[in-house]
């Protein structure tokens, strides 16, 4: 009898020691799969640096050729009648494409993650996350409420702006942004009114994620850091 | 009897075994959630490549945009320096760069390659303002340059807003269905991004019952924003 059980329990020992081992080799061969994967994705990080910094010189000189245009526009046109006119539209004109950097008064609203409630209490978790959805909603209602310059984490909404989700990450002018998300807007103060309206934007986005909003008589938004192109339409004449 | 069993050397030696096959056992499970957690990892970790790619990418089409962006703005450059040289006037420079700023703003009818995405209202879905919304967003991310709504020049600041059941856009335009979406821009873009099977905006917005239709054109006319743009609560920032 003592035989026959030492004999079981040695064999399911075997077994276990078995499965062990297996599993243990499979959680090598994964490990090593992971050291390998983030081995070439430091090559694209690197490449992804790379191209970024030839971006931004190749900004930084744009930027610096665009003072340059300035002062030389004005030697140039000093002596033209008229030429005042055409540089102040000129100006304006930059200024409403988001060109420019920009100060005035406005409004701050503020979405983050709601962070604050039980996650294993809510059938949805992705009802506490702040989706490109609430933010295209959030920048209609300042147009609406007749925002002039909007800007979501730095990146300013301008005439080819688009605020899309790609998997779990939201992009705006193809620049990844994250929680917590800080929408700036200049102009009419009836904006503040319309998101804190019972009711409004403001209201119904804090049933689920945190949102909140001031209103502030100094705000600076930072000019678009790209280029608006106008490769595919021309002048109807 | 028990007593016996207690002091058998075997008994002694199977119960050290089955603390062992105990410790085996608990270092199995800790191995297998590790397998899993790491599982997992390579998951994101998979998903990262893909956004690194797509970054690339992004950053690459960029550089080239700034970079034409450069070249054009070092030409007009040395063609008002070649003005002050020979002390000619300079106003059609500052005329050329009048227009293209005006082009952009949308304060001039343009013509180009696009499509146009017909909205309709049907039997059981009306279309919203929020409708719109979400396809002017669509085509702005797939590169289009123009958008207009029944004839109505779409701008950056332009609202769009249900109010009494009609949709309105500024200032003060009513629209009525069908509703006529017209973009200028690289028409491959435009068509590939709202035609993605099942997630592109055409799809999924048939597949919950609306009509919406999809056309390309070569020659898509887009009308001028007719009304004056203001800004009276911006300043230019003195301090850049």
């Amino acid at each position: 009898m003592n035989k026959k059980q030492i004999a079981i329990t040695l064999g399911i020992m075997c077994l276990i020691l078995t499965m062990g081992t297996v599993v243990q080799v499979r959680t090598i061969n994964s490990a090593n799969q992971i050291v390998a994967q983030s081995f070439a994705d430091n090559e694209l990080r690197d490449q992804v640096l790379r191209w970024k910094e030839r971006y931004d010189t190749t900004y930084a000189n744009l930027q610096n050729a665009e003072k340059k245009l300035e002062e030389v526009r004005e030697t140039a046109s000093a002596n033209t009648e008229g030429s005042e006119e055409k540089e102040a539209e000129l100006k304006k004109n930059n200024m409403l494409l988001g060109l420019t950097n920009v100060t005035g008064e406005g409004v701050v609203v503020t979405l983050k993650d709601n962070d604050a409630v039980d996650s294993s209490k809510v059938l949805d978790l992705s009802n506490l996350l702040v989706h490109d959805g609430d933010l295209l909603g959030i920048v209609s209602e300042l147009k609406n409420g007749g925002a002039e310059a909007i800007s979501i984490n730095d990146q300013r909404i301008v005439s080819t702006s688009s605020i899309t989700c790609e998997g779990n990450v939201i992009s705006i002018n193809g620049e990844k942004v994250s929680s917590p998300f800080v929408i700036k807007a200049i102009g009419r103060p009836t904006m503040y009114s319309a998101l804190v309206r019972p009711g409004g934007t403001i209201e119904y986005l804090n049933s689920r994620i945190i949102a909140t909003i001031s209103q502030e008589d100094n705000i600076t938004i930072n000019k678009y850091n790209g280029v608006i192109s106008s490769k595919y339409m021309q002048y109807d004449e | 009897m028990k007593l016996k069993i207690k002091f058998d050397k075997a008994n002694i030696a199977m119960s050290i075994s089955a603390f062992a096959v105990c410790i085996v056992l608990v270092t199995v499970m800790f191995v297998q959630f590790r397998t899993v957690e790491q599982v997992n990892e390579s998951d994101i970790e998979n998903m990262r490549e893909a956004e690194l790619r797509e970054q690339i990418s992004t950053y690459k089409s960029r550089y080239e945009e700034v970079n034409t962006q450069l070249e054009e703005t070092n030409q007009t450059i040395s063609e008002y320096q070649a003005r002050i040289e020979s002390n000619q006037e300079a106003s059609e420079l500052l005329d050329e760069e009048l227009k293209q700023s005006r082009l952009l703003l949308g304060k001039t009818d343009v013509v180009g390659e696009g499509v146009v995405v017909t909205l309709q209202d049907n039997d059981e879905y009306s279309i919203v303002a929020s409708d719109l919304i979400d396809l002017i967003n669509e085509l702005r991310f797939a590169g289009a340059e123009a958008i207009s709504i029944n004839g109505i020049r779409i701008i950056n600041m332009t609202e769009i807003a249900d109010i009494y059941g009609y949709i309105l856009v500024t200032p003060n335009q009513r629209l009525v269905s069908p509703y006529v979406v017209k973009a200028i821009g690289n028409q491959t873009y435009l068509t590939s991004t709202l035609c993605l099977k099942n997630t592109g905006f055409i799809d999924s917005y048939t597949n919950t019952g609306r009509t919406v239709s999809l056309e390309q054109q070569k020659n898509i006319e887009i009308p001028k924003y007719e009304w004056d743009i203001d800004a009276n609560y911006m300043k230019e920032d003195a301090e850049q």
